[in-house]
């Protein structure tokens, strides 16, 4: 198995004696081996690309001279190439990646589709890549979160439907009953993401709205996005390895299923919190702030079920990489519910708004906890579908520490800095150039944030190149011996 | 899966309200908003922008203007003073009308009449709550001024001079609300700044008029030319307020430099109307002269 790990992972649940028996371990990842490991390739290198463009949007940000001569190059595009990147180009691929395994595992049966899913990881990174050229270029919708041109999106679609529905394919014909708290975040993830995808893009450009609605509309996208699809990511895979590497399984299946359902009920309608005394009937933004507040209550459920999960499992946790990814995925979904539901409260969105606070917030859940959640998750799949161990242990420790200081770094720079801007832009007796002063160390040092960042997807990147190396000679050396030792004809002649 | 058809559907139903709730109900409320006829100035409110400046929205959308910037005037739910000024000639009326509006001033002394004047009768109190009062006094004949209790922070700064509302937008496509302000408001631009010269100097390097600035320079929307001897420099070439291009060389807006800042001088969410009603406002008719966004903020709508 993998060096990362300090003990055999044990099963969640045991599988049930009754018939068809699931497929064995092996079986199953070697079903998964091509179609996941493709997409978990294309996706670390855009794990890469994104943190490169990322880092160049935070230098600009506070060194606005740095490439100015170039179009494409202006901050307005880098910003949002690198967010795209990041969300479509990593954690959707590595999402997939690791939804079409975790589905295998749990179903104990092998994944269907392996040729489809490969054509479809390669439609979507093409999508993207597009995607990117055009908000390059500048063709952008105009809406942050659905910067991708209009003619990208049945593209990404394309790639989508060749590869989710596999997900459902396989599990339909699993050989264990019973169904996983992790299966039920995936599943939701992946019927939501289509849907929210497809109806943010139509809202906003093949069918727009009428004025201000299109900003409603791109609103309860961003929203849907950041919960079901990347936040439900992230719970999937901290609900499948906690117990699967800890060997204690989740404490009460009732809380879970609460936390599940009250999330995606008002999860996804506390969008307007962005717009709150925007120009919108006032109803709207109340509505948000209700369902904002109510969020607590999934947010409890997962910080409560997983603490006692993880209660007196230190040394499991210490001896499993793994692990530190997951834990600190969780820890940062429980602190960015809790800042989200008073992030939502009107007298402190009065102070918050339009500043460095929203970003800060949505970097919490998108790095924090979906980017750590698939990196952790994908240090565990990646060794058992190569069938060898990560050459080097170290990088991947070293990793973790410099993605969770990057995470860390960005969280309060940003959200403290978001106050400072706040408290300045609501005092009007300081002059604009003042509020910069107040909120530009902050964002500066965003930029050694997403440096560190980079640094540990690289660390990752190299990791798997090596692997890969390792792998592909282990694979070629009967071949290649074969090509030196004489033929026993010859021998014999 | 036991449940398998419940999670389904369950799910499915779920984002299906949520669509409905914040999406599609809000289209049945404002969805249908139509530009409102304006009869004192003769306009339908809010005007079409000229043809340059809706090329030069994409020219905004484009360099991604809304990540910095955004377009929207908070005035969070407007509370109200009311000061009586003239108690008129009427005084049992007026006395019933208070003893409506501030019972206590009436039962302390029946025979007293609020002293001296303008004397403070309500003080943030809700807008409809002190319009009732305003109207049920000056109907007992009593003079008196409304005004708004909480300016906010945004009009305070002269970034609009009344909240925007969903109106506003009605011919906006993409609308560019944005979420962050890296720098100032943007929704009233055009009404205190007037000067085209100062905008196309800002986009070319905003740190000439304010160093320190943060806002990315945009070189490549303006074209260096040669002077030659014996051709006229370009009359839209950059000068003045400070600047002076390098000896030999002049600085030309390219056409798209031109479409952003039109698009820039066409925004103005100022036109007062009954859903954007701010007692004291006046729209800027006359824009100040050359107002600047960084400049110290403008005095409020004050009485």
């Amino acid at each position: 198995m993998s060096p990362v790990e300090s003990s055999p992972p044990a099963s969640p649940t045991p599988a049930p004696a009754a018939p068809p028996t699931p497929a064995p371990v092996d079986m199953v990842d070697r079903s998964c081996r091509w179609p996941v490991m493709i997409l978990v390739a294309l996706a670390t290198g855009w794990l890469v690309t994104a943190g490169i463009l990322a880092v160049l949007a935070a230098v600009k940000l506070h060194a606005p001279g740095m490439l100015a001569n170039y179009a494409w190059l202006t901050y307005g595009r880098v910003q949002p190439a690198a967010w795209n990147a990041f969300v479509f180009g990593f954690a959707s691929l590595a999402g997939l990646a690791m939804a079409l395994w975790m589905t295998a595992r749990l179903s104990g049966a092998p994944l269907r589709g392996g040729g489809y899913i490969i054509l479809g990881g390669f439609v979507w990174h093409a999508g993207v890549k597009l995607g990117l050229l055009g908000i390059l270029a500048g063709e952008t919708t105009g809406f942050e979160g659905l910067e991708l041109p209009p003619f990208t999106v049945p593209i990404l679609l394309a790639g989508y439907l060749l590869i989710a529905p596999w997900t459902l394919l396989t599990f339909a014909r699993r050989a264990r009953p019973e169904s996983y708290i992790s299966q039920w975040h995936l599943i939701a993830a992946l019927l939501v993401f289509p849907w929210v995808f497809v109806a943010g893009h139509l809202a906003v450009s093949y069918l727009p709205l009428r004025g201000v609605l299109q900003a409603a509309a791109q609103a309860w996208y961003l929203q849907n996005l950041h919960v079901l699809w990347l936040g439900f990511l992230g719970l999937a895979a901290v609900f499948y390895f906690v117990p699967k590497i800890t060997g204690a399984a989740v404490p009460s299946r009732s809380l879970a299923l609460f936390g599940f359902w009250t999330l995606t009920v008002f999860g996804g309608l506390a969008g307007m919190t962005r717009y709150s005394g925007g120009p919108f009937p006032a109803w709207m933004t109340s509505l948000a702030v209700v369902a904002g507040v109510l969020t607590l209550f999934p947010v409890y459920a997962v910080a409560v079920n997983l603490g006692s999960a993880l209660r007196g499992q230190a040394a499991r946790v210490r001896g499993s990489v793994v692990l530190w990814f997951i834990v600190f995925a969780w820890l940062a979904f429980v602190a960015g519910g809790v800042l989200a539901a008073v992030n939502s409260l009107a007298s402190v969105r009065e102070i918050t708004q339009f500043t460095l606070f929203t970003p800060g917030l949505d970097q919490l859940t998108v790095l924090g906890v979906c980017g750590m959640a698939l990196q952790g998750a994908l240090y565990f799949i990646v060794p058992r579908l190569l069938g060898v161990p990560w050459p080097a242990p170290l990088l991947a420790r070293l990793h973790f520490f410099l993605a969770a200081a990057a995470v860390l770094v960005l969280a309060v720079a940003f959200l403290a800095g978001g106050v400072a801007q706040g408290l300045a832009l609501n005092n009007p007796d300081l002059g604009f150039i003042q509020v910069v002063g107040r909120y530009l160390p902050f964002a500066a040092t965003g930029t050694l944030a997403h440096l560190l960042w980079l640094g540990g997807a690289a660390l990752f990147a190299v990791n798997l190149i090596l692997a890969l190396v390792v792998c592909g000679r282990r694979a070629a050396q009967p071949a290649v011996r074969a090509l030196w030792t004489p033929a026993p004809t010859e021998v014999e002649a | 899966m036991k449940h398998g058809p419940l999670l389904f559907l369950g799910v499915l139903s779920t984002v299906l309200a949520s669509w409905l709730g914040a999406v599609v109900a809000p289209h049945f409320q404002i969805g249908n908003e139509e530009p409102v006829p304006i009869d004192e100035l003769g306009i339908n409110y809010p005007l079409d922008r000229p043809g340059d400046a809706k090329q030069g929205a994409r020219v905004y959308r484009a360099q991604g203007c809304n990540y910095c910037h955004t377009q929207q005037v908070r005035q969070e739910p407007l509370l109200a003073d009311l000061f009586l000024t003239d108690p008129g000639t009427n005084t049992t009326a007026l006395r019933a009308a208070l003893a409506v509006a501030r019972p206590d001033l009436v039962a302390a002394d029946a025979t007293a009449l609020p002293d001296p004047l303008p004397s403070p009768l309500l003080s943030h109190v809700s807008f409809t709550l002190a319009d009732q009062a305003m109207r049920r006094l000056t109907n007992a004949g009593a003079r008196v001024e409304l005004t708004p209790a909480n300016v906010s922070a945004d009009i305070r700064r002269g970034w609009g001079v009344r909240r925007t509302v969903a109106r506003d937008y009605l011919r906006d496509q993409p609308v560019m609300l944005g979420q962050v302000r890296f720098g100032p408001d943007l929704a009233n631009l055009g009404a205190r700044q007037t000067n085209a010269m100062r905008l196309l100097l800002k986009l070319y390097n905003a740190r000439i008029e304010m160093p320190g600035s943060p806002m990315p320079r945009y070189p490549y929307l303006f074209e260096e030319r040669k002077l030659r001897p014996g051709r006229a420099p370009s009359p839209e070439a950059l000068g003045g307020f400070g600047f002076n291009p390098p000896p030999g060389i002049e600085i030309v807006p390219r056409p798209e430099a031109l479409q952003l800042v039109a698009y820039l001088l066409s925004l103005k969410a100022d036109t007062l109307f009954y859903e954007a009603y701010m007692p004291g406002a006046k729209p800027a008719v006359i824009p100040a002269p050359a107002g600047d966004t960084n400049a110290p903020p403008a005095p409020g709508p004050t009485p």
